[in-house]
């Protein structure tokens, strides 16, 4: 590593090398801060800053409602707004810690009277995370391997794409706050393995508690570090340290977790958290058997110990299963249970295998996320393996469970990111350590962990046994000063290739905020298609304040949020007859539609149609999901296979099937289309989404009357009408009680037969405009 | 002790109410009414004649008792284009539901003499929408009640009336000889002798497709930093006060639609000041992109869009923002005292009509002695206080409302205050002695000392 | 109305197009100087320690990077 400059007076040689180390750490760390910071800024910069998505956007009004009512209204918060008419109970429902991280922060900010508004802090919030998460996988990596692996890691882990995908400004989800908390756990439970201290356990299960309030996810942590336990205790590396740590963590940990509402008393009562218990009793059972070792004969303690060990497990594995089955342990959730049997969603709940980020994830997934990292990790973990010890073991079981679950599922990627950031940093540090390490015979600079084990690794590379350090001065350094040079340059060019994939990556796949699309003119003009906002505002300011809107559950949180409306369904998904009551109204046609609206509330109905940009995400693909989830439910009425023709193809073209063509989200989505040309070139009613003409071009709606469209058609909003509007028996004049003053008796002699109004005067001479 | 008390009130009264002077008399009225826009403007020339033995000063002018609409601005100037100091007055013998205003005269009308005035009244909301609700193709039709006479407290000998409409297709005007119609006016007169307060209803029944837009409330907040800078944010809620939309929108008939002649309203232009810089417009969702920005030589011409085009019974809200450079409206006396004059209400768009209105003028820190010079009569809410970046103390606000404004009411209040320079530095040195004790604490922690025992075997971070 | 015309137009005691420049000289020579305090800081012990010297850098930094930041913040627009 090549010196700074310095600037101390006259301090001793390892004063200033801790100094300028120290001086190197700091800056390199900020510099990562600031590097993560500004990369996750593209979105911001190219639109404004503006919440993304559709789940930042109910977090987002959560926080909001947090910020103006106070913390204990929000805890106690039943909002009516949601789910008409059941409600849903906001306080019992969600994890807090993201909006109270955001909710202090802008409390401590207007103390200062720096008064930013509560959307740019949320907006803000992941960028900021990500900086204090490189320095926490910097602190983990250090306690794993050393200060140079864990710059690393920090490094990596500041700009890589699979981390950014979840933590670019404008996502304000809880993904954003739950890596920094995942990491900083991990490095608390390291630490106080290493040092066997109460004082880290209790830091650890601090850490751990910010981690249960902040994302779902944190069934990881508490899998993952009983395993670790498990897993020592296995390799016969149980230790008094190991003790301390994981039972004051556990204890602790579990207690605190089930101060949240929404967690209450899972940790005691469903599998998932099982294991963590079952580990906490053998560990027990260990504990005593290593007392007795110490008093009892070798062969007696053999004797007790197969015995009296295997009973234990027995013990408690029957325990678990007995209360499982006898119903006092809930069995695994379907969520975690489609993680172990990948097909088991698609068949029994359709909504999980119907969202984009739960499909299995793709080869090329991984190099889009991690580049070069995903080859030399394995690397990494090997050399974990090869230098194994009670903190490394714990990398290892991590790296192996993060990679099976990114196999299974797109959207934990995520969780595979750091520990790959990790391990890579460990294989680039050894790699350069190796290549850039310069013969000296005196005392290393660098801290004495790493210089023992360069020297080591220097002289197996030769296949020799380890000499004592006298004789290093004798020995040949067997890698020439040429080979020296390209080696580094060659890592050092992979390194920039790393940082511009994932610039380019970040720029063009993850910074699009979906709530503003963009379109580029032949000539790089940009146009943007504003329809979401546009539509959203129209309905915020043009309905009545306690409106009901009616869209399939996609767009629910925006809705919310944006146009401040009563929804029916929206992102949370916890109603699933509800989605399929709302599913089934959008399949049927409008008279039994009308039937399923009217009893149901409805005043809005909201489409997403496409058709006029060729935008893809609209209803009309999304059609098919709506119906298998209303025949989940309503077998009888809606079938799946009569919306696709004889051929069994799905075409909204003339060919399409009949059901299809006359069903509401159909009527809905194309109403007047069929007479929009969009050029001179395409027919009238040409869907450029689905690339056909439209099979049924003459629309009547009876029950509807559109209320508004968008400017590129692209959100429809119509006004379900009310049942006093129809059947409006007709007076005739002679009855009327109230006469109108308009009204003109057909009597009046001045009522003429050819009178001509407003008829045109010409004037000779002066020319007619 | 109250008969005494009503009997002063009413001697007060009777000085404030103001007498008719029968001695004069309106030679000859010229009117002109134009109902082009949102708003009635009525325009005219006044000729009056003194035909009694003294000087007169005083004119009144008189409105009708049962006034569709509400006046919002009259201007009076002389014949050389001197305006005249217009006041509201009760007027002795009339009912407290008809409006006057007194005019006064320069010199003195000497009898036998005659002076010229010209008036300018503006009236919101006396265009009523006939039909009141339309479909998205239908013509918007609008009705007009005025009166054929000028209504005066005078005699008028001779006087003529010219209405100005926007279209040819008139549904209907009422009547009253002679009246001649030649494309978009309709002329009433020459009545000649009508006696004082003589009313005779006018109706004109019209298509009037002007932007009926009403800004239901503005609040405008102008924020003045002495390091050069005046920013200025104006939150205004529009409304379309037209006909109401009946029936459904269809967003293809709109598109279909292109003649610029329509009730809806797609587009308007906002007048800001020429050196008005990072200017921002957005609504509570985000920034709205549909707004472009054209200088001119000493304006700038901001063509907002709204995000949807405003229907009659629409209505939006935004939020506009921009900052000037302080040194056109900033001044500094000799005596140590600052004078801002800066505008009141500014330009939303032409032919505006604006119902609410509050501006709030924060000044900056360490202020006092604050007067307040307003170029019409406008309402003064409590002093605030505002507290803004790098604030402890806060910075005192001034508050002021006024209802229904027009174009005409964008002139320029007056604040003077007593500053001192010296109070610029009051942010910097807060945020270094905030700094010096961030260093100051990190000096106490590292000569702490929180070990349990004596460091021999425990090893401390 | 006061005759505006005769009287002196206020402009800012800093010329508004230095401030990038002030920003960055001063925000440098305050970040500077805070490296140099916490440098310090660490490398130090009991016994090498000087109050005076921590005390002089802090008080150097501190009124380097307040006005640092000050100019900092008019640069971006916010006037304060």
């Amino acid at each position: 590593m090549s010196q700074a400059g310095t600037k101390k007076g006259a301090v001793s040689k390892l004063n200033r090398n801790a100094a300028i180390n120290s001086l190197i750490i700091c800056v390199v760390l900020l510099l990562a801060w600031v590097a993560g910071f500004a990369s996750r800024l593209f979105a911001v910069i190219r639109f404004e800053s503006i919440i993304h998505e559709f789940d930042p956007w109910f977090n987002y009004r959560a926080t909001a409602y947090m910020v103006k009512h106070g913390f204990y209204n929000f805890l106690n918060w039943f909002d009516e707004r949601a789910w008409y008419p059941l409600g849903r109970i906001v306080g019992g429902t969600v994890y807090p810690g993201l909006m109270i991280t955001s909710g202090s922060i802008h409390y401590i900010l207007h103390l200062l009277n720096i008064n930013v508004h509560i959307r740019d802090i949320c907006v803000f919030l992941a960028p900021i995370f990500s900086g204090l998460t490189a320095i926490s996988t910097y602190l983990l990596t250090r306690e794993l391997w050393s200060s140079g692996a864990g710059l690393f890691a920090a490094c990596f882990i500041a700009i890589v794409p699979g981390y950014i995908s979840r933590s670019v400004a404008g996502s304000y989800d809880n993904e954003g706050i739950a890596i920094f908390a995942l990491q900083f756990t991990y490095f608390l439970w390291i630490k106080s393995v290493k040092t066997g201290s109460v004082f880290w356990a209790v830091a650890a299960s601090l850490s751990y508690f910010y981690m249960v309030s902040a994302w779902g996810g944190y069934v990881f942590i508490i899998n993952l570090i009983p395993l670790h336990v498990f897993v020592l205790l296995l390799m016969g590396r149980y230790s008094n340290r190991l003790f301390t740590s994981y039972t004051t963590f556990y204890i602790l940990g579990l207690v605190m977790s089930m101060q949240i509402p929404f967690v209450g008393f899972q940790p005691i009562r469903t599998s998932e958290h099982m294991a963590a218990a079952g580990v906490f009793a053998l560990l027990f059972a260990v504990a005593v058997l290593k007392y007795l070792q110490s008093m009892m004969s070798k062969s007696e303690f053999k004797f007790l110990v197969i015995w009296g060990g295997s009973l234990a497990a027995g013990l408690v594995f029957a325990t678990v299963v007995a209360l499982t089955y006898a119903g006092y342990i809930a069995p695994w959730s379907g969520r975690f249970y489609s993680l172990w049997d990948t097909g088991y969603a698609k068949i029994h709940i359709p909504i999980i295998a119907s969202v984009s980020e739960h499909q299995p994830t793709t080869w090329f997934s991984f190099f889009f996320d991690l580049h070069v990292l995903i080859a030399t990790f394995p690397a990494g973990l090997w050399y974990c393996i090869k230098h194994v010890n009670d903190e490394r073991v714990f990398v290892i079981l991590y790296a192996l469970s993060a990679v099976y679950f990114a196999g299974v599922m797109v959207r934990l990627m995520l969780t595979l990111t750091p520990v790959v950031c990790m391990l890579s940093g460990i294989a680039f540090s050894i790699l350069l350590e190796l290549y850039l390490r310069e013969e000296d015979s005196g005392p290393s600079e660098i801290e004495g962990d790493e210089s023992t084990q360069g020297g080591k690794r220097l002289y197996d590379k030769a296949g020799k046994a380890p000499k004592i350090k006298h004789e290093q001065v004798k020995e040949q350094d067997p890698i020439g000063p040429n080979i020296r040079s390209i080696a580094a340059v060659v890592l050092v060019l992979l390194l920039m290739l790393f940082v511009v994939h994932c610039t380019w990556v970040t720029s063009n796949a993850y910074s699009s905020p979906s709530i503003v699309l963009a379109s580029y003119g032949s000539d790089g003009t940009r146009q943007i298609l504003d329809d979401f906002r546009e539509a959203y505002f129209w309905l915020s300011q043009n309905t009545a304040d306690d409106a009901r809107v009616m869209s399939w559950w996609d767009y629910g949180y925006q809705i919310a949020g944006m146009a401040n409306r009563t929804t029916l369904v929206d992102n949370n998904t916890w109603n699933n007859s509800h989605i399929a009551l709302v599913g089934k109204a959008m399949s049927s046609n409008e008279s039994a539609a009308y039937e399923i609206m009217t009893a149901l509330d409805v005043d809005y109905v909201l489409v997403i149609f496409g058709g006029v940009i060729g935008y893809s995400g609209d209803d009309i693909n999304k059609f098919l999901w709506m119906v298998r989830i209303a025949e989940g439910e309503h077998p009888k009425d809606i079938r799946e296979s009569d919306y696709f023709t004889e051929q069994g193809e799905f075409r909204i073209d003339a060919e399409g099937s009949q059901i299809l063509l006359n069903c509401l989200m159909y009527k809905l989505s194309y109403y007047k289309f069929g007479e929009l040309r969009l050029d001179y070139r395409s027919p009238a009613g040409f869907d450029r989404t689905r690339n056909a003409v439209i099979g049924n071009k003459d629309i009547n709606l009876t029950y509807l009357e559109e209320a508004y469209t968008s400017e590129h058609w692209l959100v429809r909003i119509y006004r379900v009408k009310k049942p006093d509007e129809f059947n409006r028996p007709r007076i005739p004049v002679a009855n009327r009680v109230i006469k109108s003053s308009s009204f003109i008796s057909k009597k009046n002699s001045k009522r003429k037969k050819g009178l001509i109004k407003n008829k045109p005067v010409v004037i000779k001479g002066k020319r007619s405009q | 002790m109250w008969k005494l008390f009503l009997f002063f009130s009413i001697l007060s009264l009777a000085n404030t109410a103001e007498n008719i002077n029968s001695d004069l008399i309106n030679k000859n009225v010229q009117r002109t009414i134009d109902l082009n826009s949102q708003l009635v403007k009525i325009t005219g020339t006044i000729t009056i004649e003194n035909s009694g033995k003294q000087g007169i000063s005083k004119y009144l002018i008189g409105f009708e008792r049962d006034l569709q609409g509400s006046v919002s601005y009259i201007g009076v100037q002389d014949s050389q284009k001197n305006p005249l100091k217009t006041s509201e007055v009760a007027v002795i013998g009339r009912g407290t539901n008809e409006l006057f205003y007194q005019v006064q005269l320069r010199q003195s009308l000497e009898p036998e003499k005659t002076i010229t005035i010209i008036f300018e009244v503006i009236i919101t909301k006396a265009l009523n929408p006939y039909p009141h609700s339309i479909t998205q193709k239908e013509k918007q039709l609008v009705r007009y009640f005025g009166n054929h006479y000028f209504y005066s407290p005078y005699k008028t000998q001779n006087q003529k009336t010219e209405v100005l409409v926007s279209s040819r297709s008139i549904e209907s005007y009422s009547k009253l000889k002679p009246v001649a119609q030649t494309d978009s006016i309709i002329t009433y007169g020459p009545y000649s002798d009508i006696a004082a307060f003589s009313l005779h209803p006018l109706t004109v029944h019209y298509e009037n497709n002007a932007p009926f837009l009403t800004v239901t409330r503005l609040e405008r907040t102008i924020e003045i930093s002495h390091w050069g800078n005046i920013a200025l944010e104006e939150s205004i809620e529009i409304k379309h006060t037209g006909a109401q939309l009946k029936g459904p929108f269809s967003r293809y008939d709109y598109q279909r639609e292109t003649s610029p002649n329509h009730h809806s309203i797609r587009s308007y232009r906002t007048i800001l000041p020429a050196l008005a810089h990072s200017i921002y417009y957005r609504d509570m969702n985000g920034n709205i992109s549909t707004s472009t920005v054209k200088p001119h030589k000493d304006y700038i011409e901001l063509e907002l869009k709204p995000r949807f085009p405003l229907f009659g019974g629409w209505q939006s809200s935004y939020i506009l923002g921009y900052s000037i450079p302080s040194f056109p409206y900033l001044f500094k006396k000799s005596s140590g005292e600052f004078v801002l004059n800066i505008r009141l209400l500014d330009h939303v768009f032409d032919d505006m009509a604006v119902d609410e209105l509050e501006t709030h003028i924060v000044l900056p820190v360490g202020v006092s002695n604050v007067k307040v010079k307003a170029p019409y009569e406008i309402k003064r809410l409590p002093d605030g206080v505002a507290y803004k970046y790098l604030d402890n103390i806060g910075r005192t606000v001034i508050r002021a409302s006024k209802t229904n404004l027009v174009e005409q009411h964008i002139q320029d209040i007056e604040v003077t205050y007593t500053w001192k320079s010296h109070t610029l530095l009051h942010e910097p040195i807060l945020v270094s002695i905030a700094l010096f004790l961030i260093f100051v604490i990190v000096i106490i922690y590292v000569r702490l000392d929180f070990s349990i025992g004596k460091p021999e075997h425990s090893k401390k971070e | 109305m006061a005759d505006t015309g005769k009287l002196l137009r206020y402009s800012s005691p800093v010329n508004p197009a230095v401030f990038p420049h002030l920003t960055i000289v001063l925000l440098g020579i305050g970040i500077f100087f805070t490296a140099w305090f916490f440098v310090y800081e660490v490398t130090s012990t009991k016994q090498t320690r000087s109050l005076k010297k921590e005390i002089a850098t802090a008080v150097v930094a501190s009124i380097f990077s307040g006005f640092g930041i000050v100019f900092l913040l008019l640069t971006v627009g916010i006037y304060v």
